[in-house]
């Protein structure tokens, strides 16, 4: 097996190293090229995201893997930067713990939040990218078809992928969603012109067509907002008016102390309201509703903490889905191992079949011109015998090699063998 | 005895599914789903079997006796149970809906058998009056599922507790809605079953031809329809009434109304027998 990955990640360097190691789709196409020429009869993948930047390097003959250092230096010499400025430690792998690594890296266990999905379409461009390059071969097909069904797997039989974990997707996808069947029909108010605001309505937008409606108090930055999402602006004297009419409130105004006390709440909203449910997400730091805004019938209100311990839940919750994923991944990347290890015996065991096949064609020969006198069903009756003898003689050792494949490394079986029976490579 | 096993047979299908269902705040297997599915869909399919066979029995089944009748209250739920496990796969709304399915047939084996006394009234009149009175009885009881869910999933969301645990739960939007039809149509049903068993009665000849206003079914059922009414009026005239847990709080006390009718009817009554009189004994507390 010869297959090597070096690289650097989030648990390697920081934001700034990885942003100038990075690639773009065009630069890993042009830099995969020019490292064929450096490294021939090597396949290569170049997998850049914004936590990892990662090149992948099989050979099909032991002798033409590349040597980790030289691999690293490519990376950095494309990008034209020193390796001490870079990074102090790098990622660098061999053989099994390439395979076992692109695995776990295609599941998203190796990503910086676990479970996110993006990874899984960033590893499958990496490998398309060295497909129309030109620089992958049949080896690394195998080895990125694997981890893509391996994170395919872990997808489907764990529940890591399903607990979502940023603030914005749990307020609208878990929480906002409990009490609305649809968004298509309701009025969210968005309080402040924040940036938490504009990422909420990214994720509600996703949801459904909801009717938008912007109150802040500078009206340039709440238009600017009001108009990317084809919402409408309020001045700041409407907020009672907007919050009577409100299906859904967003609240990320900024403001030094809270804007909406429980006592003008329900002065100004509550009789208006007719205990129609309200769904109130305050993501301003601090709060911009008083607490007991949450006490008002049919009034679910969610500061910050709480969805952070909605998300923390999650968090636990695909922690508690690591072992299913782990598991699915052992498994996988034993399969694909012991594959590969069968595949570099194939020569070893057709040398072996034809080496017994030989003598066994010329004994016959022999034997039967020396015995003119056997008819055609006593030749074939020897025929099978010396067949089922070969058979005989060959199912011990390729028995050998087969588990020697399934339960670890056969090369000192094959060397072996090789020997014994003068066999060539 | 052929109708004990059969009603054995679904009680027990839906008894498994039930018992998948609670299994399903512990594990979300695959196979739990599937097997949910085949329990439900075996059950329905017997029960349908059950009915039908009724119907080739009894002349007026399946709503031909109290049991009968209670049995088909309990197929109409488990249909829409069905239905509804197939639309929202992964909700958990079998946990409510299935123990009301399994107690209306237990209610059934209390019921009396002997064949209700409105068949011997104007056919139509009669059927009428008891289709009106089942499908009322199954619009409450789907309210009163509806606004239970309602409440469990206002206070989860109250009290930010995890509402992505194995309990799934429709939005309160959806149950609302749901609350809210069901109301109204179980006033609308309720109201035309009891007009319709009036005139059924004042159809009849003889001495049956009088309303019996003091009879304990006849007052539980009035009691009844009278909060469905007061309760549709007051969801009309009062805004904050037609959203929100009020709508839950109606539908559970329409509920505790169904119930005192339904208890009433089953242990006290002596109007639906056939040899109704004024001084008759009641005929409850048929067997299988």
């Amino acid at each position: 097996m010869n297959l090597r990955v070096v690289g650097c990640t989030h648990h390697e360097a920081n934001l700034d190293v990885r942003q100038r190691l990075a690639f773009d789709r065009a630069e890993a196409a042009t830099a995969l090229a020019d490292w064929q020429s450096l490294f021939p009869n090597t396949e290569l993948v170049l997998l850049c995201t914004c936590n990892r930047v990662e090149l992948y390097a099989a050979a099909a003959k032991r002798g033409d893997a590349p040597d980790p250092e030289k691999l690293i230096e490519a990376l950095i010499g494309a990008r034209q930067l020193s390796r001490k400025v870079v990074a102090s430690e790098w990622l660098s792998l061999i053989d099994s713990a390439v395979v076992e690594h692109l695995f776990r890296v295609a599941a998203s266990l190796e990503s910086m939040v676990i479970g996110e999905s993006q990874i899984l379409a960033q590893v499958k461009q990496a490998y398309r990218v060295a497909q129309e390059t030109g620089v992958s071969g049949p080896l690394m097909h195998e080895l990125f078809q694997s981890a893509l069904h391996t994170a395919k797997r872990v997808s489907g039989e764990s529940s890591l992928h399903k607990h979502r974990v940023s603030i914005p997707s749990v307020a609208i996808a878990e929480l906002a969603s409990c009490v609305f069947e649809t968004f298509d029909d309701k009025h969210v108010l968005v309080i402040g012109a924040g940036k938490m605001a504009d990422e909420t309505l990214r994720y509600l937008r996703e949801a459904g067509q909801a009717r938008i409606h912007v109150v802040n108090r500078s009206r340039e930055r709440g238009e600017s907002l009001a108009k990317k999402w084809a919402g409408q602006f309020h001045p700041w004297k409407n907020l009672w008016d907007q919050l009577s009419l409100a299906d859904l409130a967003i609240s990320t105004s900024g403001a030094s102390e809270s804007i909406v006390s429980a006592v003008d709440f329900r002065a100004h909203v509550v009789p208006r309201r007719h205990q129609r449910p309200m769904f109130i997400l305050d993501l301003a730091l601090p709060r911009d509703f008083d607490p007991a805004v949450g006490d008002a019938l049919g009034v679910y209100l969610y500061s910050l903490d709480d969805l952070d311990r909605a998300c923390q839940r999650n968090r636990e919750a695909r922690a508690a889905e690591l072992p299913v994923a782990e598991r699915i991944i052992a498994e996988e990347a034993g399969k694909f191992l012991a594959q590969l290890r069968h595949r570099a015996s194939v020569p070893v065991i057709t040398g072996l079949r034809a080496g017994l096949e030989r003598p066994k064609s010329s004994e016959l020969e022999r034997l039967f011109q020396r015995l003119p006198h056997l008819d055609e069903q006593e030749k074939r009756e020897i025929q099978q015998f010396a067949d089922r003898l070969v058979n005989k003689m060959l199912h011990p050792p390729l028995e050998s090699l087969r588990d020697a494949s399934r339960n670890g490394n056969p090369h000192g079986l094959l060397d072996a063998l090789r020997r014994l029976f003068k066999l060539e490579d | 005895m052929g109708s004990g096993v059969n009603m054995l047979c679904f009680a027990a299908s839906y008894s498994i599914a039930l018992a998948l269902e609670v299994s399903g705040l512990w594990t979300r297997a695959r196979i739990r789903r599937a097997a949910l599915l085949v329990a439900a869909l075996a059950g329905v399919v017997a029960h349908t079997w059950y009915l039908g066979k009724r119907a080739v029995e009894a002349p007026a089944a399946p709503l031909a006796s109290y049991q009968d009748w209670y049995v088909l209250a309990a197929w109409a739920l488990a249909v829409i149970y069905l239905g509804a496990k197939f639309y929202y796969a992964k909700s958990s709304m079998g946990l409510f809906l299935l123990p009301v399915v399994l107690g209306l047939i237990g209610a059934s084996r209390y019921a009396a058998t002997v064949p209700l006394a409105t068949f011997q009234s104007p056919r139509a009149w009669g059927r009428i009056h008891g289709v009106l009175l089942m499908l009322g009885t199954v619009a409450v009881l789907l309210g009163f599922v509806a606004g239970l869910m309602y409440l469990i999933q206002s206070y989860r969301l109250k009290h930010k507790l995890s509402t992505h645990s194995a309990l799934r739960l429709p939005s309160l939007e959806w149950l609302e809605r749901a609350n809210s039809r069901a109301l109204r149509a179980a006033a609308m049903l309720v109201g035309g079953g009891f007009f319709a068993g009036v005139l059924s009665r004042l159809a009849q000849q003889g001495e049956q031809n009088f309303i019996p206003w003091t009879d304990p079914v006849v007052v539980s059922l009035m009691a009844m329809l009278l909060w469905l009414v007061v309760a549709e009026v007051f969801r009309l005239l009062y805004p904050a009434a037609r959203q929100g847990r009020k709508v839950a709080y109606l539908t559970l006390a329409a509920f505790l109304f169904l119930l005192l009718v339904l208890v009433t009817v089953t242990f006290s009554d002596t109007l639906h027998t056939p040899d109704w009189s004024p001084s008759a004994e009641p005929t409850h507390g048929g067997t299988l």
